[in-house]
């Protein structure tokens, strides 16, 4: 079969934001450059949700001009979900008999727009929960962070041990702290969901649940350019119908649904004897009498623009009772601590979509996604979670600098260190230094802004420590220390909403006058 | 390779790998007792003040008797700096790198067969090795940097002589080499009042947080009693953190000392040190627990008048 120059550039760019984005995801040795967060900040939600204008306007041109090129090359749950297709058609080809082909088949117009329309509501609401959970990037970063990322640990962790027992440690070993049940079981669903779907029916996921696919279908119906059927040369063989991902191409017709078409190329291939089918301006005037495909189109026609209204409207009145449930959650309890940069809890949750990126990327394994604990909309949102040696490092602002949606801004690192994201609050009647009259400190060892102080106590010379709340910053040292069990005296209770901290003053330096040795 | 190859080859090499260890050499490598036995005049400590690293160190070694008195030809020898903190080296939180970088040297120059250098780091691993500048200074010097970051590198040991800390976790490195040098730094710190040679004593295990709710004081003396000491403790006092340690908050909780404290007694150059800090920032020595009950637990003197103490100053 001869390959189409089209399909064969799509692949090439599909695999070079694929490969280096999935491996980004998984980047548990921090080893890549920083600079491949780009790729994320691509992708359409990140674009909308950071207000990312210029990139909205590129992708939305993009898909004027050329259709849904996004799903077929940017999307990176696109592409996964081709790669889990084609290992499982690659087999059966052999046998040919079991092979399984597309056919076409109608859109779920009422489904796909109706899930559209309620993210875009829920959106306008300031809730993006079911965008958070439908979005393609968002789901793909939960995939690859979630269950890529922790194979790839293992399979790092069994040459490292296998290279100390040669006493080499070329290779180190890495202990994976952020993978929770629920964001496994979360992402896990997700992959099945997409693996069933793609090896089932192509991209079926990207034409009914998908959101930014159906919001993109709603403007390739118009694209410049398209596939179009030579109707002079088509012999309606349906060739090209069974090699349809998207299953949009009705044969018998001799039409295509562009609202459904990723722009794959993978008909033109397969409609290589006829030459009938062409990747043109969709404008021009035809050569033969067939009408031009736009009016072909079927849009969403009346019944289902109804349907999806009505149940659309029937949802509204459930909005008021989804944003009051967060206002019911004890402050002291139950408030996750968010990363510097993200301003507040409301800022955050009004932005993150869980693509669990900065979770990754965390230094200090400190940023963990949350499960149901803290409300529905929160659920699998990252947050801050101190414990043994892990506490946010002062000199880092890793996470501000690659989340793709707006949801932790961009930090300078002066600014991170008088960023207050929460205050540590030390109750004394579990203190070891009161309950065992022995000396510790560790807290204070730990503050890096010197805001836990440790302060004479008694007559015994013993020192208890001393929260200065003006100066703590919240990073969680001295929890993260603190060796008291199972619940610590030094708790670090999260700002709603982030403060500023006062940098404590510069001292002059002083210089040592005579100095002997003193012993 | 067949698998079958593979397996086999691995086996072999686990095995070999385990044969050359422990037992086998802890019989042939000189230990530090016989080290103890030589009739030489050399000075049980060595300070030396008013140069750079290198030089200092340099002038140390000299004096106590040349780096070759304490590392043999073919030796691995394990370097235990105190890389904590994720500091710059102008904060004195960490050991100085051109110290290490002197020190390696030397070590190689005594035909050392490995040089390695590690700390279970209070922050981030990685970016403590880096930032501190001791990365780069033992890679430079042709040493080696071991990861210290995850419990599985860490291998339990017993401590009979200790008071409450019986047993605990050491770096695998450590229990592996030849020999060691403790190379801490001059802090102070919150908890422990001083960080010196004893303290530093804490990167080498894994589970610190019993230290911190045992009884510190007792804990670090405890783990000294380990009984593979350190051929030599080096004690780095070129730059201190007088306050504010162990961490510090700005170059200004430092003070320019210029000095370097060696000796084999632990206990002895910790209180040393003490002296020598006493002249820029208060601290009873009687506050730092840990040295008196190392002394209890006869790892050394505090009495430096029984010693003999070279001072230099250059």
């Amino acid at each position: 079969m001869k390959h189409s120059p089209l399909k064969i550039t799509r692949i090439v760019l599909a695999i070079l934001i694929f490969v280096p984005l999935l491996l980004f995801c998984c980047d548990f040795a921090h080893g890549l450059p920083r600079s491949f967060h780009a790729l994320a900040h691509l992708q359409f939600t990140p674009a909308l949700l950071s207000g990312s204008v210029i990139i909205l306007v590129l992708l939305l041109l993009l898909t004027f001009l050329f259709g849904r090129i996004y799903c077929s090359v940017i999307c990176p749950l696109g592409v996964l979900q081709d790669f889990l297709a084609k290992l499982n058609r690659g087999k059966k080809k052999r046998n040919n008999k079991r092979k399984r082909e597309y056919r076409y088949t109608k859109p779920y117009n009422i489904l796909r727009y109706s899930l559209l329309g309620l993210c875009i509501i829920f959106l306008i609401f300031g809730n993006i929960t079911l965008l958070g959970w439908l979005d393609p990037y968002s789901n793909f970063g939960r995939i690859a962070v979630n269950i890529f990322r922790p194979v790839l640990v293992a399979g790092n962790n069994l040459i490292a041990w296998i290279a100390m027992q040669m006493h080499s440690y070329s290779f180190y070993h890495v202990t994976l702290h952020t993978v929770t049940v629920a964001s496994f079981c979360f992402a896990f669903a997700a992959l099945l969901l997409v693996a069933v779907l793609s090896v089932w029916r192509g991209r079926l996921f990207c034409n009914t649940l998908c959101p930014v696919g159906s919001f993109f279908s709603l403007i390739s119906r118009f694209s410049l350019f398209r596939v179009k059927v030579d109707e002079s040369k088509c012999t309606h063989c349906g060739l090209c119908a069974k090699s349809c991902k998207a299953e949009c191409i009705d044969s018998k017709k001799g039409e295509i649904d562009h609202s459904r078409c990723v722009v794959c190329f993978n008909c033109l291939e397969r409609c290589n004897k006829e030459h009938a089918l062409h990747y043109t301006f969709a404008y021009s005037k035809p050569k033969s009498q067939s009408a031009p495909a736009p009016e072909q189109v079927k849009g969403m026609n009346r019944r289902a623009f109804l349907a999806t209204s009505t149940a659309l409207a029937a949802t509204l009145p459930l909005l008021p009772a989804w944003a009051q449930s967060k206002k019911e959650i004890d402050p002291t309890k139950l408030t996750p601590i968010t990363p510097p940069g993200s301003r507040s809890l409301k800022h955050f949750t009004e932005r993150c979509t869980a693509c669990h990126l900065c979770v990754t990327h965390c230094p200090m394994q400190i940023i963990k996604p949350a499960g149901f604990n803290f409300g529905i909309e929160y659920a699998f949102k990252p947050h801050l979670v101190y414990y043994e040696m892990a506490f946010c490092n002062y000199e880092c602002t890793v996470c501000s600098q690659i989340c793709p949606n707006g949801a932790i801004e961009r930090l300078t690192r002066d600014e991170k260190q008088t960023t207050q994201i929460g205050i540590a609050q030390f109750e004394k009647s579990r203190c070891v230094v009161f309950v065992e009259n022995t000396s510790c400190g560790a807290c204070s060892e730990h503050c890096p802004v010197q805001a836990v102080r440790m302060e004479p106590y008694g007559d015994t010379g013993l020192t208890l420590p001393h929260v200065y709340d003006e100066l703590c910053i919240g990073c969680g040292g001295c929890e993260s220390i603190c060796p008291v069990r199972p619940v610590k005296a030094i708790n670090i209770l999260a700002n709603e909403t982030h403060q500023t901290a006062i940098r404590p003053k510069e001292e002059k330096i002083e210089e040592v006058e005579e100095l002997d040795f003193g012993f | 390779m067949e698998r079958r190859d593979f397996l086999k080859k691995t086996i072999l090499a686990g095995v070999a790998a385990s044969l050359s260890f422990d037992g086998l050499q802890a019989a042939l490598s000189p230990s530090s007792s016989s080290n103890n036995l030589t009739v030489e005049s050399v000075p049980d400590m060595v300070a030396v003040m008013g140069g750079e690293p290198a030089q200092l160190l340099e002038r140390a070694l000299k004096e106590m008797g040349g780096i070759s008195k304490y590392i043999k030809k073919g030796q691995s020898v394990v370097i235990k700096p105190n890389i904590g903190w994720d500091k710059k080296p102008d904060f004195a939180a960490n050991t100085n790198p051109e110290l290490i970088s002197a020190l390696i040297k030397q070590c190689f120059q005594a035909g050392a067969k490995k040089v390695t250098v590690f700390d279970h780091t209070c922050d981030n691993w990685q970016r403590c090795y880096t930032n501190s500048g001791i990365e780069n200074a033992v890679k430079a010097a042709g040493g080696t940097m071991l990861p210290g970051n995850d419990e599985v590198y860490y291998k339990t040991v017993s401590l009979p002589k200790g008071v409450k800390l019986k047993s605990t976790k050491i770096h695998q490195a450590l229990i592996d080499a030849d020999v060691w040098i403790n190379v801490p730094i001059l802090k102070n710190h919150g908890g422990a009042k001083m960080s010196i040679a004893m303290k530093n004593y804490m990167g080498i295990v894994w589970d610190r947080t019993y230290f911190h709710s045992n009884d510190l004081q007792q804990c670090i003396a405890d783990i000294c009693t380990w009984e593979k000491k350190p051929v030599l403790n080096i004690v780095d006092a070129y730059r201190c953190l007088r306050k504010n340690g162990p961490q510090g908050r700005a170059v200004s909780d430092t003070s320019l000392l210029k000095t370097l404290i060696i000796s084999k007694d632990i206990v002895a150059a910790d209180t040393a040190a003490i002296g020598l800090f006493n002249q820029v920032e208060k601290m009873d020595i009687a506050q730092v627990g840990h040295i008196a009950k190392g002394e209890q637990l006869k790892l050394g003197t505090q009495v430096l008048d029984r010693l003999n103490v070279k001072k230099i100053k250059l």
